[in-house]
């Protein structure tokens, strides 16, 4: 069985000028020591998917609808208690922009040892000292530099630290939001390094977070891409970058350059996403699609089995293997 | 609010203010602030009418014929009268005009001033800043009343706006303090930066770019400084050192006080007193539910990634 | 050094430029740190200059530099020969009309208080320009040319009604409307979205070929400078490595630097064949700041002796190309990228 699988879930945010329906109908499943990533640009939801696996949604966020197992139990329907055990200790989450959230006036070390304390009481002080060394070893960060403030650090070195803190209560999963944003690309190679490296070693599940689906070509076994709050597409590496079916998946894939052959014009996608508040009938993308035909705004668009493992929703393929 | 398809052309302080003002309005003690000024707002602008109805009813010079001493209250004197027959109830509602007058005109004025020196002293930085904080320090450190008594003492009755100038003069290097300290954050800011590549000299950066973004602050402090310039007018007037040309609470008290009916008269001691403490508690208590709304923790967060 | 061809338009000469960093936490002594190092280089008219380097090599300093947010220490530089270095006064605002900037955050570079119209039309208010309806229309033009349409759905807007791709865009109007000589452009999208900044990127082509733009584009990408730039200047902590035309720098890289910020690129596609350059140390090697090349420290063909004890000449490979490494002949091996993998930006 897999450890994560979610069902249709859905989530909304009550906002002044109504339901904001960040994430509709999402399901995906994980399996243990894989990794997944998460592709679609700012305001998709992706951070929302994230936070309501951790059970961290903001106080104005609602799951509407849907189910989310992990190891067997639906972690949607447990107690505020129960959650509590589970986070960190089996689900542990980089958050978006984490490493600007290290608290200035701690060393780094010892905010990483508070967080094991915190969550594992048979743990002693001494014990977890010795647990924050072997945490800082595993990321890359020399010991001399763990009794350090935050502000001593580079950003790369804070980005680690915040993988250490993630990794210190040993968990089944983790979620890594946007954990390479603003850092730049040497720093961001060593770091998707890294992941991929702990991901082998420890075999931890990842979901891997992006706007870049340059970034999780990498990291991820497989890739879901989002748009508007829906999945659109999803299907393992391979799949999705060597045919990728979904018109905005193309889309993505076609805005970024190569390093030899002529320069041609990248193709950006024209216009911005759909309100969703009132989210739009029919597909989501297609007022930005270029293949958009007249169906598209009637029906919205079920998913297509391409093969055992790349689904898309577009109704093109519906078309083609739907009955004739 | 991206992709929203109906977007009101709202200027963004006002779209703030309505924000704040929904997160002000769900805190009790905000709700009952307002509340109570509301009643002060009233009573300040019916204190035009008893005069309308009787000119017995003149807070200052309106006197009852028929009465040549303090008496209790009755139907014709809601609240009696004073010691030379003087409607109090009139008198009262006189004196929340003048409190709203002296409370609001010091604190903007010194809202002013210590909005302006603020502002300069940390946008400009260097020799200015030093000199301005020098001596909001040393003005800070000043004891207002004593001060105010002493030029009282020296140049014998002080008239009442005399009085708003003095406090608002007293009252600004708090302000600066907290405005400077917003300005040396916003001085990083880059589109300070921005302004600055395109141009723009010191006065403009500070009046365009830097004042919109501290007037909430220091329209919060002004809330605060209102109280403060109350209690300061009423207790000079109960000193004996007010404008004895208008008719204050403090002034209240003093004639209470002058004329030995402290403790024989509570129907015209307390009236004031209350009045006094309540509208003080008000603007504080409506300050502290703004703290909250400009609190950057409850703040919602402004950049969308 | 006149090998090169085209006008110079904007020219570094041994620009340096220190700060002192505040030190630790309390007290500690403040440490001298070199932003840029003899920065000599000319950019020319017309052309899209990249100047590459990973964070704090230096890249925002020298765009702060030319715009005169900062001033430079030592070292002269120059617009059209004519010595801009500490301009003041008057000759500063004027200047300051033919050289604008677009900042790296668009979160952070508009004024919150201050609607699409104010923003834009700000340069052109405070440089005199025009009358109300004229502004106005100008402020329309580059709204319109920056794709934000129709502008008028656009100009009372305030920024938190906006999506960062779009704030950018007011910020490029903004710095365009007053039809600036020379643009800097801050790292303009590493705050966007991937497929934004392809938006963004166009947008400067654009600018830069109907107006004849001088822009001077900073990122760590060597993708999207290869994408956008005409030529390219690679950076490392303040020290000019590499220089020459996009392509060049890029598909025969010599300096070691240089292949260790391509190594470092995200890609995907046919990418299978594509070799490494393996010339970036994991960790950091003991090197002192003032002998020796600057990229000693992480550099894995470095020769122990050689290059620790002295610095490598900014020597030219070939006309318009000049690397500053002892071994820049030896680097025989090209980049062997097929032209269907594509690189993260
Ligand atoms: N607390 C909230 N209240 C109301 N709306 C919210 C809240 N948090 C997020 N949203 C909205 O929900 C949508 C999804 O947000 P989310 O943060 O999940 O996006 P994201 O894909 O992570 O984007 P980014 O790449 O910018 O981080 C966005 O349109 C956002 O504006
Ligand atoms: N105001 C300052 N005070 C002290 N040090 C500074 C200051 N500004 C920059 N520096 C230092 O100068 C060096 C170069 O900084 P700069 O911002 O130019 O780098 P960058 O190449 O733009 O990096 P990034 O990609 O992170 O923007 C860095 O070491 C930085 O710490
Ligand atoms: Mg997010
Ligand atoms: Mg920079």
């Amino acid at each position: 069985m897999a450890l994560l699988e979610v069902e249709d879930l859905s989530i909304g945010y009550r906002t002044r000028l109504g339901l904001h329906r960040a994430v509709e109908g999402v399901s995906f499943s994980l399996e243990e020591g894989k990794s997944l990533g998460f592709v679609g640009e700012s305001g998709c939801g992706k951070t929302t998917v994230g936070m309501s696996l951790m059970g961290l949604l903001p106080r104005n966020g609602e799951v509407l609808r849907g189910r989310v197992l992990f190891e067997g139990r639906d972690i949607l329907s447990i107690s505020e208690e129960e959650l509590r055990l589970l986070r960190w200790k089996k689900i542990s989450m980089i958050f978006q922009a984490a490493m600007n959230a290290l608290n200035p006036v701690k060393k780094v070390a010892d905010q990483i040892s508070e967080a094991i304390l915190a969550h594992s009481s048979s743990v002693s002080k001494a014990e977890a000292s010795r647990q924050v060394e072997g945490l800082f070893q595993l990321v890359g960060v020399p010991k001399e530099r763990m009794r350090d403030y935050p502000h001593q650090y580079s950003g790369g070195m804070k980005q680690r630290a915040v993988i250490a803190m993630a990794l210190a209560c040993k968990p089944r999963l983790i979620i890594a939001d946007e954990p390479t944003t603003a850092l730049d690309v040497i720093v961001q190679a060593q770091i998707l390094e890294e992941t991929r490296l702990l991901q082998e070693q420890l075999g931890i599940s990842i979901i891997f977070i992006s706007h870049d689906i340059s970034i999780v070509a990498d990291v991820c076994h497989d890739i879901g891409i989002m748009y508007a709050g829906e999945l659109v597409e999803y299907g393992s590496r391979e799949e999705v970058f060597d045919s990728p079916a979904h018109p905005y998946t193309r889309a993505l894939l076609s805005s970024f350059p190569t390093l030899t052959g002529n320069r041609e014009m990248l193709k950006p996608i024209p216009g911005e996403p759909p309100n969703l508040v009132d989210p739009p009938k029919g597909c989501r993308f297609r007022e930005r699609c270029q293949e958009a035909s007249h169906e598209c705004s009637l029906i919205s668009p079920a998913w297509t089995e391409l093969f055992p493992r790349h689904k898309v929703r577009c109704i093109r393929f519906e078309r083609k293997k739907g009955p004739q | 609010m991206k992709g929203d398809k109906e977007i009101r052309h709202r200027p963004h302080w006002f779209e703030q203010f309505l924000e704040g003002w929904s997160v002000f309005w769900q805190n009790p003690l905000g709700k009952i602030g307002v509340t109570l000024l509301g009643i002060f707002a009233l009573m300040a602008f019916s204190s035009f009418i008893p005069p309308l109805v009787n000119p017995m009813y003149h807070p200052m010079t309106g006197v009852d014929p028929e009465i040549y001493s303090s008496v209790g209250p009755s139907a014709r004197h809601w609240l009696g009268t004073d010691f030379m027959g003087r409607d109090i109830f009139s008198q009262l509602l006189a004196g929340a005009r003048i409190a709203f007058m002296v409370g609001v005109s010091a604190a903007f004025m010194s809202i002013f001033l210590g909005t302006a020196f603020g502002m300069i002293a940390g946008y400009m930085g260097g020799f200015v800043d030093t000199l301005l904080m020098r001596l909001a320090d040393v003005i800070m450190v000043l004891p207002t009343l004593l001060v105010v008594l002493i030029l009282a003492s020296l140049f014998g009755q002080l008239n009442i706006w005399t009085i708003v100038l003095i406090i608002a003069l007293f009252r600004w290097p708090g302000v600066s303090r907290v405005i400077r300290s917003q300005a040396l954050t916003l001085k990083q800011r880059p589109f300070i930066e921005a302004a600055r590549v395109a141009g723009a000299s010191h006065i403009r950066i500070i009046f365009r770019h830097i004042m919109p973004n501290v007037l909430p602050l220091a329209f919060l402090y002004m809330t605060f400084r209102v109280t403060a310039a109350i209690i300061i007018e009423a207790a000079l007037a109960f000193l004996g050192f007010g404008d004895p040309g208008t008719v204050s609470w403090g002034m209240m008290l003093q004639w209470v006080w002058k004329t030995g009916h402290m403790f024989k008269a509570l129907y015209w001691l307390l009236p004031p007193g209350i009045c006094i403490s309540l509208i003080t508690l008000s603007f504080y208590m409506i300050g502290r539910a703004m703290d909250e709304v400009l609190d950057p923790r409850l703040r919602r967060e402004e950049t969308a990634r | 050094m006149k090998e090169e061809t085209g006008t110079s338009f904007l020219s570094f000469d041994g620009v340096s430029k220190f700060y002192l960093s505040r030190g630790r936490m309390l007290g500690g002594s403040g440490r001298q740190v070199v932003a840029l190092n003899r920065l000599t280089l000319d950019i020319r008219k017309g052309e899209i200059f990249g100047l590459v380097g990973e964070s704090g090599s230096g890249k925002t300093t020298a765009g702060r530099l030319i715009v005169r947010l900062e001033e430079a220490d030592r070292g002269i530089i120059s617009v059209e020969g004519q010595d801009v270095t500490h301009l003041k006064g008057k000759r500063l605002k004027d200047f300051r009309k033919r050289v604008q900037m677009i900042f790296q955050d668009p979160y952070q570079s508009l004024n919150p208080q201050l609607s699409v119209l104010d923003t834009v039309s700000e340069p052109l208010l405070i440089h005199r320009v025009g009358d109300r309806l004229s502004r106005a229309e100008m402020v329309m033009n580059a709204l319109q040319s920056v794709g934000l349409s129709p502008p008028g759905d656009f100009v009372h807007r305030f920024p938190h009604q906006m999506s960062g791709g779009q704030r950018q865009r007011v910020a490029i109007a903004r710095a365009m409307v007053l039809r600036p000589d020379f643009v800097v452009a801050d790292e303009p999208t590493s705050m966007l979205d991937a497929s934004i900044s392809a938006q963004i990127f166009n947008i400067l082509l654009e600018m830069q070929k109907s107006l004849g733009i001088t822009l001077l584009f900073i990122t760590h990408s060597l993708a999207a400078a290869r994408y956008l730039c005409d030529r390219i200047a690679v950076i490392y902590r303040g020290n000019l490595m590499e220089l020459g035309p996009a392509d060049d720098v890029i598909q025969r890289s010599r300096h070691p630097y240089t292949r260790a910020l391509i190594d470092a690129l995200p890609k995907f596609g046919q990418c299978g064949e594509t070799e490494r350059f393996n010339t970036f140390l994991k960790a950091e090697r003991e090197s002192s700041s003032t002998v020796g090349c600057a990229f000693f420290g992480r550099c894995s063909i470095a020769n122990r002796i050689l290059c620790s004890q002295e610095v490598p000449p900014f020597k030219t490979v070939s006309p318009g190309r000049r690397v500053a490494c002892f071994f820049a002949e030896e680097q025989g091996k090209n980049l062997t990228a097929s032209k269907t993998c594509h690189y993260g930006i």
